[in-house]
Formats: C-alpha cells, structure tokens, sequence
C-alpha cells in the first residue's frame, strides 16, 4: 500500500493564495510516501510546504514556475507500477501512469495500454481556457498490480472524493517500445 | 529532579490493561504535590526525603530552563498519529538540572560522541539516570537494548536495515486499509483493465461513500484508524511473529514509555520513524522478559511466580523481620502487589518521569532489567518498612498497591546497596 499525491496547477500567488482550507486540513504529514507535482507551483514556499507533508517530492517544470531547474519530465517506478510525469502532455513517455497538467481539469482516462491522469488544479485557479476550475488533486494508492485512484474535488465548498480502479495485467519485462 | 505531566493520550483508557479508574490512574500519574506522610518512615537502617518542590529549589542552582524536547513547530499535525487530542507539550513543572546532572549529561554527550562506544561506561553512566532535557534519553535507550550497534560509523546501515524489515513485516503480516477496502467491494463490475481494445475510453469513477479514503479524518474511518495506531501495529506484528506468547494485556504498558521516549527524539528523521525503532527496542526489551507473560510457565521455575519467589527471598535476607511481618503475620501474599510490579516494570507504581529515571537504572543492568528490578523492588518494601511493620493485611496490601511517592534517587541507592551482604 502506497500513497501517492498527484497534482500542480498551483499558480500561488498570481492566480491562487493557498490551497483550499478544506484540502489543507486532509493533507498532513505520516501518510504520503510520494508527491509527484505537475508544475506550476510557482513559489518556493509551496515547494517548502509540499516537502513538510512528505521528504519524497518530484515537480516537473511549469511555464510560470520561477524554480528553472525542474525537469522537464520525470519517471519513476513505484512498486509495480511506472510513472511519468510532465506538465504539459507527454506522447513519449512509456510508463503505466501518466501524470500530466496544464488544463486545469481533472481527468482520467485509458490511453495506449496506460492511464493518463490530470489532477486538475488543486488550487482552483483559472486556466487560458476558463475561470471556472473546481480546485482538484488526486492520491492514488498503488497496491500490488492495482491502483485505487481518489479524485478530491471542491465543489460547492464541499470535499467530494471519488475513486477510480485500474488494474494492469501481469506486468512483461520489457514494455514495447512507443 | 524535573517532573513532566504525562501526556494525556497514555492515559487513554485503550491501553488500561486491567480496569481501574480512570481517575485513579490519572491521578498516580499526575505530578502531584508531594506530602510528608512518608517522612515519618524514615528508619534506622536508611532515611527517606520526598521530593519536595521547595526542598529541591532551595538547593538547585539557578534554573536553566532546560530545552524541552518537543517536535518542531512546523510538524505539528504529525502528533495527530498519536492521539486526538494530540498533547505531546512537556510541562517544566519543576527546577533546572542540578549539577550532577549536567555532569552526568556531559559525560553521556562525551561517551556518545566516541567512534566507538564504550557500552560498559555507558550502562555505568547511565544507570545513575539520563538527565530529562539533553535529548539523549532515545538514543542511549537504542545502545541499552541493543538496537544501536557501539561502533557508530554502522548507525545509519543498521537503522536503514531495521526500518525496511518492520516496514515488510507490517506489509506481510498486517492487513492494511486497501486490502480492507478490496475485501469489502463486490468484484467491480467496472473493473477498468489494460486489455481493453479501445485506445482511448475514459475510466469510470465511483462516489466514495462513508469518507473512506486515506484522507479522512473521520473517527471512525478505517484509514485514519489505520494511521493512528502505531503503538497497535507494533504490537500486532510482535503478537504475529511471536505466536507462542501473541498478545497479553500489559504488554502495552511495557511499550508505551518506550515508544514515548523514541517519539521525542530532537532528531526529525527519528521521530519519524520511531514506530519502527520502537518496535526493535521492544522486542529486545521482552526477549528477557517473555517468561513473564507466559502463562504455561506461571508455575515454572522460570515464571512470574517463581520470580515473586525470589523477591521474597531477597526481602528475607535483607529483612527478615519485614518479611516475616508481611507474609507470615499479616499474611500479604507477595503476589497480591509483586505481580504488578514485575510484569509492568514499575510503571504503574510511579508517575511517569520517574517511571523513566528507573528504567534508566533497568535497562542500564547487563543482565538483563529483572535482577536490578527485584532489588528495586525490594528496596520499594524496605523504604517503607515502618508503616508495614505498623500495618495489618488490609493497611499493608493498599499500602504497597498504591506506592507512596518516594525520592527516586534514594530509592535507586537503595536498591544498588542490596548487591553487596544482607544487612544485619
């Protein structure tokens, strides 16, 4: 059982000035071993808070972000499970999970033999698209060959959490090449 | 000597083993004010001081305010792993180091800081008492029972090795909350896999119902359960690797101050990992005394019954007229009060901060805590010795089941006197 928090899309403080209370509340340290983060911060002191709820932290470089040395996209592996990470969409990454942002929208969806996840924007700031963004980020707790995916939006001023199940089939050592 | 309120979530009644009450627990523990009942035991062969607040700060010299160790502010929510009301604050309610303890503290902070540590000086130095607020008290309990090597350069090997091995033996052996959660549900019928066709299909969400994700904090959700209980998965995984002993109600007695002590290390990557590190210390800490909780061994020679034995045996040698007066007179079965005492190593007989100043002294013997505890205990009856020489059973038995406060370093001395001939 690994908990993973996915999100980004920060945008503290030209678009946001914090998380949403209600998040912040949920998001103590002890219970995440991994933070992936899709850019976008912009500030290091949300950089500083990330590292307080968990010591393992991954950003991938946003347009807005003042940090430059982010990289551009990450990968890693996470129990049976591999992971990549970038901002904007990533076509070449060969991994199980994507995690990607940008659009400020949470979604999830089936996508050449892995997922691709966007956990939206976990402060609710508007994108180039809308003004209208529920504030949004996801915790995927990676079991085995199983991911439970839990999507926390804001809506309304209330928490609603759903989950989303995804299992991948016994793993091949070598995945095709894309 | 610095008094400490316990925090309130030990005295949680989860972890009664049997059930007093809850106010009469609380109230052995309390820093309470000492009163001078005791002072008229004071006896021909030793002589008892209470620990009086103004006696003490008559003579200390001017209070340094000790630092208290505390987590970091900026980790805060952390405590709410331990309790909800999450009180971990050490309230200084009594004077500074005297200096024997700065002596003390510097000579341990000097044996600490050797490449290799001298574990004989250590267990000399350290059996006199750790000082409450250098902030050492952890990781000399670490070298006590055996989980940090002496040669220091292997610390950090050790440890790195020692975490991942608790970390798979809650894995194998403990069910966690996503194996909770895929017991519960039917077998989804939107199972989303890799083998579909489609290349690109969005996968279909479900509402959560019941808060039960793994962040909530809900009471009775099983995930904030599941990260509250270090102290219960300790105790699990023990009770699952060790089938022939499981779990017995006072175990969690003996885990506690261990736990608490690891908890308030000033290093943060050791607060965060003290489940773990407790775990080691407490398997070490009841490798000597397994026998103990063992009930097919009660009536062995090696049992709990066989060592009240021995206790009587000590207080026969070193006072035989108590002894004759207790068990013989007045009839008060050892076991009426010794039992509680062993198996519980004196944590309930004392508040808390002298509760750790004594396991300084037991964990500190080589041999294991159980001969400097019988002789502790002996001292305990011997301390006392007036008002049990004055007493009938019923006096006798509430006397010694609700042991008065007692200058703990007197006691210690006491105690240590007994290795050398029986008096008189």
């Amino acid at each position: 059982m690994v908990l993973v928090l996915a999100l980004g899309d920060l945008h503290v403080p030209h678009r946001a000035p914090d998380l949403p209370a209600k998040f912040k509340s949920m998001l103590v340290p002890g219970k995440i071993q991994h933070i992936i983060c899709t850019g976008n911060l912009c500030i290091k002191e949300v950089h500083d808070y990330l590292k307080t709820l968990c010591p393992d932290l991954h950003i991938t470089r946003g347009e807005y972000d003042e940090e430059t040395r982010y990289p551009e996209t990450k990968t890693l592996t996470i129990g049976q499970f591999k992971l990549g990470l970038c901002h904007g969409h990533q076509r070449q990454l060969d991994v199980d999970i994507l995690v990607t942002g940008h659009t400020h929208q949470f979604t999830a969806y089936k996508h050449e033999g892995g997922v691709v996840i966007n956990p939206g924007s976990a402060t609710g700031a508007y994108s180039s698209i809308t003004y209208d963004v529920n504030p949004s980020f996801v915790l995927m707790d990676i079991d085995g060959l199983r991911v439970v995916v839990y999507v926390y939006e804001l809506i309304d001023g209330e928490v609603k959490v759903d989950k989303i199940d995804f299992k991948k089939t016994a793993t091949a050592t070598t995945h095709p090449a894309h | 000597m610095v008094k400490k309120r316990v925090p309130d979530w030990l005295n949680s009644s989860l972890w009664s083993s049997t059930p007093p009450p809850d106010e009469d627990r609380f109230n052995r523990y309390s820093s309470k004010p000492t009163t001078t009942t005791t002072t008229d035991d004071d006896d021909d062969v030793v002589s008892t001081t209470t620990t009086s607040t103004a006696g003490a700060s008559a003579s200390d010299p001017p209070r340094l305010n000790p630092p208290v160790p505390v987590p970091p502010p900026s980790l805060p929510p952390l405590r709410r792993e331990i309790s909800d009301d999450s009180r971990f604050s050490e309230d200084v309610v009594n004077g500074g180091p005297s200096a024997e303890d700065i002596s003390r503290q510097a000579q341990l902070l000097s044996e600490l800081s050797k490449k290799v540590i001298n574990m004989r000086e250590l267990r000399r130095i350290a059996s006199q008492g750790i000082p409450d607020g250098a902030g050492i008290r952890s990781t000399v309990w670490k070298l006590l029972l055996n989980y940090l090597p002496p040669d220091r350069s292997l610390w950090s090997t050790e440890l790195a090795k020692k975490r991942s091995q608790y970390k798979h033996f809650k894995d194998d052996l403990l069910m966690n909350p996503s194996d909770i959660t895929r017991r519960l549900e039917k077998s989804s019928s939107h199972d989303n896999d890799e083998s579909s066709y489609e290349s690109r299909c969005l996968l279909s969400r479900s509402q959560i119902t019941h808060g039960e994700h793994p962040l909530s904090l809900g009471k009775t959700s099983i995930w904030n359960q599941f990260f509250q209980e270090a102290l219960r998965s300790i105790l699990m995984v023990f009770a699952k690797l060790n089938p022939g002993i499981r779990y017995v109600q006072g175990m969690n007695e003996l885990l506690a101050p261990l736990y608490y002590v690891l908890k308030n290390d000033p290093d943060e990557e050791n607060v965060a990992c003290a489940e773990a590190d407790t775990f080691f210390c407490f398997v070490e800490l009841l490798s000597g005394l397994r026998d103990n909780f063992c009930q097919q061994l009660d009536n062995s020679v090696v049992g709990i019954r066989s060592t009240i034995t021995r206790l009587s045996q000590l207080l026969k040698e070193h006072d035989e007229e108590l002894w004759r007066h207790l068990e013989i007179t007045t009839k008060v079965n050892p076991q009426f009060y010794a039992f509680r005492w062993i198996t519980l190593l004196l944590t309930q007989e004392f508040n808390f901060a002298d509760s750790l100043h004594i396991w300084d002294t037991l964990l500190s013997d080589p041999e294991g805590p159980q001969e400097t505890l019988l002789r502790v205990c002996c001292a305990m009856l011997i301390l006392i010795r007036r008002r049990l020489l004055a007493g009938d059973f019923t006096s006798n038995l509430k006397l010694l089941q609700n042991y008065p406060p007692t200058n703990i370093s007197h006691l210690l001395y006491v105690a240590n006197k007994l290795r050398t001939q029986p008096s008189a």
